[in-house]
This record gives structure tokens, sequence and C-alpha cells, in this order.
């Protein structure tokens, strides 16, 4: 279904400085949950926002987390090097495993679910690994590249899954999204390298942040310059949301989209996050 | 005043004096042996790679070279030091021109080359030193965000001659030419910085 082009504006800003929400030295992740509730991890915290902008909870994460999920039920997923840590609603701990293989630590950048499976980004292995609801590796994807692996000359890899459990992966190095099968058959890829257009990936290493969204739109992140793009189901490019919303040293800029459509991207140098909804 | 105060006076004095001048050429000596094991070197934390490093060496061709840290290089097939990005594209998508006006930065493949898609190779970029002339235009064009960071400048012994007061750090308006110790390892190496991509 082709899709007409789209224009997003910001219309609200979270963890803004001087506010009492603000992240006082470090911004990695967001994510969306239930009902559109948005967590956020920073300053070795998870914290949970009202649609105010306040905080409604917050509690201690590992210090090196650097990435977190929402499962349906509520649990928040946290990535830290090496391992997956599993928080309840209410901020206790409820589990946990580990990831890699023994002996290499994984450099997790990215956790998402999808029904009671696990994806977790391996940035140093340069794979997605699936586990199950007991942290229980069950396989492999990526490695039918020819390559046998994403290619990230960033060392970074962010996943995201959709409705249908087709998961999507940053392979920057070819600046492609490629999207996936749970069982690592290979389904689709996009992208590629160009200035000339805006459909285009530039640098080294594009797109370095992506987040489905519901109506099966792609949302990109990308570094030098830093934007945000919003691709069709088709792939076509609909949206462009500028460099000027965001710190030009960005090397990532973390994505979510909630169940209407609208984009949350969490700027790491401010350390704040903005809401762009259509107009 | 008594003959022995006279005495104990005198020799109190002598005393100091030897022990001043003892303190003193022992300094003169630390400070002689320090200043012959402190070389200069490029911080790369202030160096902004003006360029300056190339034009206000002594030498004809600087010995201010850029060197590539490996352990943050990210083998990338579009390193942005390179390939000048902005360049028209050849027939396989890859831009055609290069940053290095000398072509002193050189890559090879790593392990077996895709030569159908070149997206499928990691590349591995050394320097060039007789042609490098320490410009500095790969280390701006791969500093974060654009790159990993993982070139910078440095100056090379088997080149510097050691002036005492070398001419690039009266030059360098960003004071990024500073004493470290023999053999002058980079002071970002001696901070312990690790990549971090």
């Amino acid at each position: 279904m082709e899709m007409q082009a789209r224009r997003y504006t910001p219309v609200a800003t979270l963890a803004g400085r001087g506010t009492a929400a603000e992240f006082k030295k470090s911004l990695s992740g967001v994510a969306v949950g239930a009902a559109g509730v948005i967590h956020a991890l920073g300053d070795g915290e998870v914290r949970v926002f009202a649609a105010n902008g306040g905080v409604t909870r917050a509690w201690k994460a590992p210090e090196q987390a650097a990435c977190l999920t929402v499962a349906p039920d509520g649990r928040v997923l946290v990535g830290v090097p090496g391992r997956v840590e599993i928080y309840g609603a209410a901020g206790n701990r409820v589990g946990g495993f580990s990831v890699g293989e023994s002996g290499k630590q994984a450099d997790v950048t990215a956790v998402k679910m999808f029904r009671d499976t696990i994806l977790v980004a391996d940035a140093s292995a340069r794979l997605v690994r699936r586990y199950d609801a007991n942290g229980v590796e069950r396989g492999l994807i990526g490695n039918q590249h020819k390559t046998g692996s994403f290619m990230l000359p960033n060392r970074s890899l962010d996943i995201d899954v959709d409705s249908a459990g087709v998961v999507y992966a940053t392979d920057t190095g070819r600046h492609q999204v490629t999207s996936w099968k749970l069982d690592g058959a290979p389904v689709a890829a996009f992208g590629r390298f160009g200035q000339a257009k805006p459909e285009d990936f530039v640098g080294c290493c594009n797109p370095v942040n992506l987040a489905v969204a519901p109506d099966g739109c792609l949302v990109t992140g990308e570094k030098a310059a830093a934007r945000v793009k919003v691709f069709g189901p088709d792939r076509a490019l609909l949206a462009v949301i500028g460099p000027e919303h965001f710190d030009s040293m960005c090397t990532h800029i973390h994505l979510a989209v909630d169940s209407s459509g609208r984009i949350v991207a969490a700027d790491p140098v401010r350390r704040t996050m903005t809401i762009f909804g259509r107009s | 005043m008594s003959e022995t105060n006279t005495r104990r006076k005198f020799i109190d004095t002598t005393c100091r004096i030897i022990g001043f001048a003892a303190l003193g050429g022992v300094g003169a000596v630390l400070t002689t042996r320090a200043s012959a094991h402190a070389v200069f070197q490029v911080d790369p934390l202030k160096c902004t790679s003006c360029d300056l490093c190339r034009t206000s060496c002594v030498l004809s061709l600087s010995a201010v070279k850029a060197v590539n840290e490996f352990s943050k290089c990210g083998y990338c097939m579009l390193c942005p030091a390179y390939m000048d990005v902005t360049s028209a594209p050849n027939e396989k998508g890859v831009p055609s021109g290069k940053v290095c006006p000398q072509d002193a930065l050189k890559r090879r493949v790593v392990g077996k080359e895709d030569l159908d898609d070149p997206n499928n190779n990691y590349y591995e970029y050394s320097v060039d030193e007789p042609k490098c002339t320490g410009c500095g235009k790969c280390i701006k064009a791969c500093k974060p965000p654009f790159g990993n960071g993982s070139l910078r400048l440095e100056i090379r012994y088997d080149r510097c001659v050691t002036c005492n007061e070398c001419s690039i750090l009266i030059a360098c308006p960003e004071e990024a030419i500073v004493r470290v110790p023999a053999p002058g390892l980079s002071p970002l190496l001696t901070q312990g910085e690790t990549a971090n991509g």
C-alpha cells in the first residue's frame, strides 16, 4: 500500500534540562510499554514517565546497562554487557540470564521481546541471539549473511520486531536494514549508501538505530548528520526529521514508537527525549 | 660573644651553604636528566587537525604523521577518512575520490576479498609515512560522529630533530604539543583510553 509523505513535529520533550526528570550523566535507551508508557534508561536507572513528563517510578539498573525493552506483560528487560536482567513492572528484579559464549562477554546493544522469545543484539559477535523465556539460547540471526554476520564498523547493532515476528536489524556497514524470520531465515533488505537522495544512508555506517511502527512503517536513526527517517511498508521514504532536532555529535538516536504512531527519539548527547507526532 | 659561639656559627653557616649547593646540584642534574628523557608529542584530545603540523615543522616534510589505532578502527568499507564521501560514486556505488591529497592512507582487505560486493569486506587502513605530510585531513574526517576516531597525529622520532623549542609547539593554537616521557607514547595511550566505537 502506497502511503503519502508525512510531516512530523515535536509535541513534547521529556527529561529536559532543569526538570526533575533530567538525566545528569547518561541516557542510553528508550522503550514504550503498554498504554504508551515511556521507559528510559540513564544515570544507572530505569525511569518510567507519566504523560505529563514526570517520573512515576524509578529503580536502579546496572551502571553499564546499555538498552531496555518493555514486554507486553509489563516486565522490563535491561541489556548489560554479557547479560540481560529482567525486572517486574514495579522494578523488582525477577530474573536474568547470560548472553554470549563462555569466556567472551557479549556487548548487548539491544534487547526486544516477541511473545516468549527474547531477542538480544550481540554487537561483539555481530549477531542477534534468540532466547526462550527461560534464557536458553535457541538460535542465531544474521549468520546466514555471506560474511556470517552483520557488518558493524561502529560496533553497535540495533533491532526491533514487528507484530508478525519479523526481526529488523541495522546492518550499518552495508548501509541497510535487514529483516529476518525468527528462525534466522532472511526476509528482505533495503537501503544503500548515498549522498544525493534523502532516502540514502551516508557516512561509514548508517542507520544506527531503528524502530518498527504498528502500521508497518520503519523508523531509522542516523548519525552525521543526526536525523530520523520514516519509511513506509513498501520502504518508500515518507518523512525526514531533520538534524535541527538533535545534537550534531549524536552517534545514536534511540528510538521507540507508541501505539498511535508517535516517535520517541532519545538524544544521548542532550540527554533529552523528544516525542514527534504527525502534523 | 664567646669564641665557642663564633666557631659554632661559622660551622653552621658553612654546613648550610654546602647543603644548599648540594641540593641545587642534585636538582640541576635531575632536571637535565628529566629534560633529556622528555620528548614532544601530540595530545590527540587537544588536537584539532588544523594543518599547522604540516606547515610549521622545521623539516620540509613534517615529523608529524597520521597513525591509525587499530583497536579503535571500524575497518569500514566506506571509511570517511579514506574516501571523499561527497565525491561521485563509481560503478559499484562507492565514492571515487580520496580524502588524502598524497594518497598516503592505504588499505587492504582483511581475509578473503569479496570482489562482487565490496560491502562484504573489512579493510585494514595504514599510513604510508614517507608520503604523509601530517595535514590531518584524515584525522578530521575520522572524528566522531563521522568515524570511530581511530586516526590521530603523532610525532615520529625517526624524523624529529628534537629542537630545543619545537616550532610546531610555538605555532599550535590549541597547546596540543606536550612534553611526555621518552619514548614518547601518545598521551592517549598513557591515559589508558580504550576503544568504545
